[in-house]
């Protein structure tokens, strides 16, 4: 077990873990926060995917020894980072467009999309299709996944005016 | 007085009819002229456009001509050189943008001379210079191929060369330096096999395109035949006595591997090679495995030779004395926490074990660009085909840990000495 | 639950009564609608707080499907108050009525038209009980958002008439007259109640769920399931760093930590340790149609009608479909918590009734001892691992009493041995007369079990691998019109000679449960490209050709619109594209759907690119049309990646599809370009189960738009990539 300060939604946590565990299990077990799924713990299917420093990275393959300094996103910080749950803009695109089945793949989705969408405000939807390869949906949701994406950039691209 | 005079005046009447000469010599080197047009093309029967189709497979001709996979042989890749970027062109048989005008002699004529229909040159990323020495009987079939593939509409993209060198007229010098058109021909001490994966080898699978290394000029060195080159940013290992495999390959490793992207136990196809191998896969079998036949005789000339593969294992910590320590105790534990999980021997990784990392020819290759892109970007069968996986670090490691990483393997790995400027490298490799 | 055939359903409707049939007829009796005969009484379904809280409760269980939101519409509709004063509880066998499963898209049929029934019958009841309170007539009350108003402005809220027992009554057969005004839920896309917890990370599934005290652990499963544990050497496990107890039973395997990450490593560590002998038991290096056709089989007509033709156009063909998998993008999860004596199950089973008397059966005690409640999981699509997590998680409860114990299935635990959907072989033949119609018609369907759900301990996978282990039933085959391998295997279509036979086979190389449609994926796949090769062989187009062939006016409608969306009509076909259609009506009793699909096919390196589908959908009438729209398109997109990927791959040893890079599924580069679903609605008439309407038609209008595009007339599922280059 080893001492981690860990900087998570724009909040330092102390954690005591051992070195190899995945961050996806000091998230989802040491600090409670359910975005982060897993899904194959193999870096197949996203459905653990956060940002950390930003880009998107599957939290199944991260050891929580490599994170060091660099903040840690999920989908728990999208909104107003001060209170937990606050529904951003992608999080509403989604629910506008019921962009969910069993929705177990959608926090993922999220993240990847957020990390798009923070460097490139107005993808065309070949490059959203594309940027949201790594994520697997099994239930077939894909259609209204784009779509939600789609509607959040240009919710994000208005807002910019 | 009028002899200096006389003397200055035949001196530059000399130098005019010089310069003029050389202008005529250069242009006779440098134009071509163009072949007319045809109207329609011709059918062919069903056994020839077969046996194209297994031309074209081994020459490779989609690796480039076919980035995306709804539309085959319509180009559009952009390929990086050190001159520049060149994009492969449209060659399915479209009359406004592919090659659906060019006859039989045009086609013939851009495969061995690298010339355009319209008598333009065209740049040796298309490898000529290994098409050259196709039979003619290989270069008819791949035209009934592709001149019976679905026409589609796709203009060749705008290429981005460096000045000079996007000037067509002078690779025409180039060709005269590495265009060497004298026919392939079998080695009569070779069995039947062997001849047929040289010629393959050479002349439509253009192994050494990659696998040879390059001149200032970009062509091939001829006088280090196979000694590993480069392609796409991969190192491309050299696949004769200076083959970095630390355990020497078997035919049957071979065949598998060239078959089906992976040998168990030794090495997989990643990077370019996987383009390779996905063709390979539809190839004739018969001809993979003379392929195999002959790339095994060049390999087998490596010398055996003890290296950390023959005991794999776990990989051990760093040594109390080692001079870097602090930078391999940070890389040891990256292993450990990152790669151990599959990749320590005996540790059953999800659909398939992870070779032990001693045995990982990426590490004993002279250059750790191929390391650094398993890093990054892992391995990934092509979209919806089952396949061997490895994730990649690029958005988990940072620079440092990526440096780190890679020279403890190479360390500790391989115990090969250390790459020179890794950390330049690394940088250069992960700035887009 | 609804499983038995030959019921007639009494609905009323705007005043007009509207009889809808199952075959056969039965004799009339005065049974109550649906869900509500095995769970009478209103207030087991309706229960309303002096708060003025109403809560519904429901057998079924949210899969993903929208199931509560729609049920919740349904009853907040009927009882006329706004959704949000309604809370739903789903699936628990301490609080809800026993609906048995959420399965065979009967959740609405089942749930919802009892709800229905029993919510007009608590409005009338309290109807009845605010005309007494206030003392007038009931008929010159006025309804509005729970609240009963006098002409005179005197007010009862539906709260202040429930102080006691007033709801504990049995529901009456004859239906409530509809609630006053216009439609206040059905009809409306309300958005799902489940979503905003999804998508900001509050708990939601049963992988969220931490209790005080709570254990992880991990099963080591054998290599294969014929795989016998030669030996095992756990003392190095036991001292691992956070084990807590490692567990043996014969081949069951686990290993309980006090951390989540801990227990993988040391499961990982104990599967090292283990020695097993793996027999080579599977075949291999069969093909399908061979493998399947190995098993021994009962044949069992469905269909007997008129006599074999002689004469006319004979066509014939033969269908596969290989095994499949579930795949839950979530693999399976369960807590389990022995106290006292008394177990709480946390599962996201379908079917928490069924799995509490399978788990007490395999723990050898009282099924009253037991609760098993349902908390969601990721889509399940069938019968996949959660009833077996359910299993490992209460043996290991009982190993350790007091603390709950959580376990989590690996990827390749779940792709190992979630039951997987069952390979198929189907043959068609048909006569086509002079003039271009199906005189005759034959179909035989050789399958293996479509149901091995639990019910029975037998069909707990922990239950087979302990030192005394149980034997799995010998599975039986559900009746038609459900049906099971033999789902949809009669055609909808008019035709005067027909013979329709399931050969049903006991026993399969695989353990085989239901998927998502269950036979009716194949079976409509190969009745409907036959239908296409038959339009083509009588030179009619394939719209027309299935139009001719039927009668009912519903069907009739969904595959006219379906064609009039896609533009089917005055279709211009373009280079390397065709377009394909495909009807059915689920079970021939639920849904109908149709559609048409456009597909582009690069034959050089086997992709088919869908450019555009446009479904249509009538499911009688619709609750939440959003949901219905949901439901069609993820079912279309699911269907692609079955038909265009999908297919389990084992060696002679073992299943070799064991992670998504070993068995590849749709992603993104593969979605349509368009999808679009068009629905008929029809206020009035009954719920039609929808969940699962597309998945053949999807899969047979793909083949048939790749025959349009190319000609290749591909009959093996999944129509791959290497299928399509190598021919």
């Amino acid at each position: 077990m080893t001492a981690y300060r860990l900087q998570v939604n724009g909040k330092q946590h102390a954690v005591d873990t051992d070195p190899d565990t995945p961050l996806l299990y000091v998230l989802r077990n040491d600090l409670a926060l359910n975005g982060a799924k897993f899904g194959c713990g193999l870096g197949q299917c996203g459905s653990c995917t956060v940002l950390l420093a930003g880009q998107p990275a599957m939290s199944c393959m991260v050891p929580v020894s490599v994170v060091g300094a660099r903040p840690v996103r999920t989908v728990e910080s999208l909104g107003d980072a001060r209170q937990q749950h606050t529904i951003g803009v992608l999080q509403q695109a989604f629910i506008d467009e019921q962009a969910a089945q069993c929705g177990y793949c959608i926090a993922g989705m999220i993240m990847q999309a957020t990390a798009l969408l923070e460097r490139e405000p107005q993808p065309s939807d070949a490059r959203i299709r594309a940027h949201m390869a790594p994520n697997l949906c099994r239930c077939g949701t894909h259609m209204r996944i784009l779509r939600a994406v789609r509607r959040a950039a240009d919710r994000l691209a208005k807002d910019k005016r | 007085m009028n002899r200096p005079r006389r003397k200055r005046h035949v001196k530059r009447w000399l130098l005019l009819a010089a310069v003029i000469a050389a202008a005529c010599i250069a242009w006779i080197i440098m134009w071509r002229p163009a072949l007319a047009p045809q109207t329609a093309i011709p059918s062919f029967d069903d056994t020839r456009i077969a046996r194209g189709a297994n031309v074209a497979t081994l020459g490779m001709c989609a690796s480039c001509h076919t980035p995306d996979l709804s539309r085959p042989f319509a180009g559009g890749k952009p390929i990086e050189t050190p001159f520049g970027t060149v994009h492969s062109t449209n060659i399915t048989p479209d009359a406004a943008t592919g090659i659906g005008t060019w006859s039989l002699d045009a086609f013939t004529r851009a495969m061995r001379k690298g010339v355009a229909r319209d008598g333009h040159l065209l740049y040796p990323a298309f490898p000529y210079n290994h098409y050259v020495r196709m039979t003619q009987a290989d270069i008819d079939d791949l035209y009934a191929y592709l001149m019976t593939r679905p026409a589609l509409d796709a203009p060749a993209r705008p290429n981005d060369m460096t000045f000079p060198f996007g000037l067509r007229p002078l690779v025409a010098f180039w060709n005269l330096l590495y265009l060497d058109d004298a026919p392939w021909r079998p080695d009569p001490a070779q069995s039947a096999e062997w001849n047929r994966g040289a010629y393959l080898a050479d002349a439509v699978a253009h192994c050494a395109a990659c696998h040879t290394p390059r001149t200032l000029l970009g062509g091939p060195d001829i006088k280090r035949q196979l000694d590993g080159g480069e392609a796409e940013d991969w190192y491309a290992p050299a696949l004769n006595a200076r083959s970095p495999s630390p355990l020497p390959w078997t035919r049957a490793q071979l065949a598998s591997y060239l078959r089906t992207g992976l040998a168990p136990d030794h090495a997989i196809a990643a990077g370019p090679m996987q383009d390779v191998v996905m063709l390979l896969a539809q190839a004739r079998p018969d001809d993979v495995d003379a392929l195999a036949a002959w790339t095994h005789s060049q390999l087998a000339r490596a010398p055996v030779r003890e290296t950390p593969a023959n005991t794999p294992g776990p990989l051990p910590a760093p040594r109390a004395d080692d001079p870097e320590l602090a930078a391999m105790r940070l890389g040891h534990a990256l292993y450990a926490h990152s790669c151990a999980r599959c990749h320590d021997a005996g540790r059953a990784a999800s659909s398939g074990t992870a070779l032990p990392l001693q045995q990982a020819i990426a590490l004993y290759d002279p250059d750790p660009r191929s390391l650094l892109h398993l890093i990054d970007d892992g391995v990934h069968p092509p979209d919806g085909e089952a396949g061997r996986t490895m994730p990649g670090f690029r958005n988990i490691l940072g620079d440092e840990q990526a440096v780190a990483l890679a020279a403890y393997l190479r360390k500790y790995g391989a115990g090969q000495p250390a790459w020179p400027d890794l950390d330049d490298t690394v940088r250069k490799a992960r700035t887009p | 639950m609804s499983a038995d055939p030959g019921r007639r359903r009494f609905l009323a409707a705007g005043g007009a009564l509207t009889l809808s049939f199952a075959l056969p007829l039965h004799a009339v009796s005065a049974e109550l609608p649906e869900s509500l005969d095995k769970t009478p009484w209103l207030d087991a379904w309706i229960r309303i707080g002096a708060d003025e809280q109403i809560t519904v409760f429901t057998g079924k269980a949210e899969l993903g499907q929208g199931i509560k939101t729609a049920l919740l519409q349904v009853a907040a509709d009927t009882l006329r108050v706004a959704p949000s004063r309604v809370r739903i509880v789903t699936a628990d066998t301490a609080r809800t009525p026993d609906e048995g499963i959420t399965a065979g898209s009967n959740s609405m049929k089942d749930s919802g038209t009892a709800l229905r029934h029993a919510a007009g019958q608590v409005r009338v009841r309290l109807a009845q009980l605010a005309a007494a309170r206030l003392r007038v007539e009931t008929a010159s009350l006025s309804l509005k958002d729970g609240v009963f108003v006098t002409p005179d402005g005197r007010r009862a809220t539906y709260g202040q008439l429930v102080t006691g027992q007033q709801l504990h009554l049995r529901a009456t057969p004859q239906a409530a007259p509809p609630p006053p005004g216009p439609n206040t839920a059905i009809g409306q896309s309300l958005a799902r109640l489940d979503i905003p917890a999804k998508v900001s990370g509050a708990p939601a599934y049963v992988q969220d769920l931490r209790l005080p005290g709570m254990l992880h652990a991990r099963v080591v499963r054998p290599p294969a399931q014929a795989a016998r544990l030669a030996g095992i050497d756990s003392n190095a496990v036991e001292r691992l760093p956070g084990v807590v107890k490692v567990v043996r039973d014969g081949r069951f395997l686990a290993v309980i930590a006090d951390g989540e990450y801990r227990a993988v490593k040391a499961a990982a560590a104990l599967a090292r340790a283990a020695r097993w002998d793996t027999p080579a038991v599977l075949p291999a290096r069969q093909d399908i149609a061979t493998l399947v056709r190995a098993q021994a089989s009962t044949a069992m007509p469905i269909l007997e009608r008129g006599g074999p033709i002689a004469g006319g156009r004979r066509l014939a063909a033969t269908f596969t479909r290989p095994f499949q998998l579930h795949g839950s993008i979530g693999p399976s999860c369960a807590i389990a918590q022995l106290v006292d004596g008394r177990y709480t199950v946390w599962t996201h089973s379908q079917g928490v009734f069924p799995l509490r008397s399978a788990l007490a059966e395999l723990l050898a005690i009282d099924q009253d001892t037991m609760r098993c409640i349902h908390v969601e999981g990721s889509g399940c699509y069938g019968h996949n691992g959660a009833d077996d997590v359910a299993a490992d998680a209460v043996l290991l409860a009982r190993a350790l009493p007091g603390r709950p114990v959580r376990v989590q299935w690996m990827r390749e635990d779940e792709h190992a041995w979630e039951p997987v959907g069952a390979a198929m072989v189907a043959e068609v033949a048909a006569t086509l007369d002079a003039s271009g119609r199906i005189v005759d018609w034959r179909y035989d369907v050789w399958t293996p079990s479509h149901n091995t759900r639990p019910g029975k301990a037998g069909n707990l996978l922990a239950a087979t691998h302990l030192a005394r282990p149980f034997t799995p039933p010998v599975p039986t085959p559900s009746p038609q019109p459900e049906g099971s391998g033999d789902r949809n295997a009669i055609p909808y279509y008019l035709l005067p000679n027909a013979r329709v036979t399931h050969h049903f086979q006991p026993k399969a190389v695989l353990r085989t449960s239901a998927m998502r449609g269950l036979g009716a994926y194949c079976n409509v796949f190969a009745i409907e490209s036959f239908m296409d090769e038959l339009a083509r062989a009588a030179q009619v187009d394939p719209v027309a050709f299935r139009l001719r062939h039927l009668e009912d006016p519903r069907a009739l409608d969904v595959i006219r619109l379906a064609a009039e969306k896609f533009g089917w009509d005055g279709y211009r076909r373009t280079p390397r594209r065709g377009r394909g259609f495909a009807f059915a009506r689920y079970k021939n009793l639920a849904a109908y759907c149709a559609l048409a699909v456009e597909v582009e096919v690069a034959r050089e390196t086997g992709l088919v690119r869908i450019t555009r589908v446009a479904a249509a959908v009538d499911c009688g009438e619709i609750v939440n049309p959003d949901g219905v729209r949901n439901q069609i398109e993820g079912g279309i997109v699911q269907s692609a990646s079955w038909t265009l990927l999908e297919q389990l791959r084992f060696d002679a040893q073992r299943v070799l599809s064991v992670d998504w890079a070993s068995y590849p599924i749709l992603r993104f580069g593969q979605a349509p370009d368009k999808l679009d679903v068009h629905l008929i609605d029809r206020p009035g008439q009954p719920f039609l189960g929808t969940g699962e309407a597309a998945q053949g038609p999807a899969a047979a209008a793909l083949a048939n738009a790749v025959f349009d595009a190319c000609g290749l007339r591909m009959r093996d599922l999944p129509l791959d990539r290497e299928r399509i280059r190598a021919s």
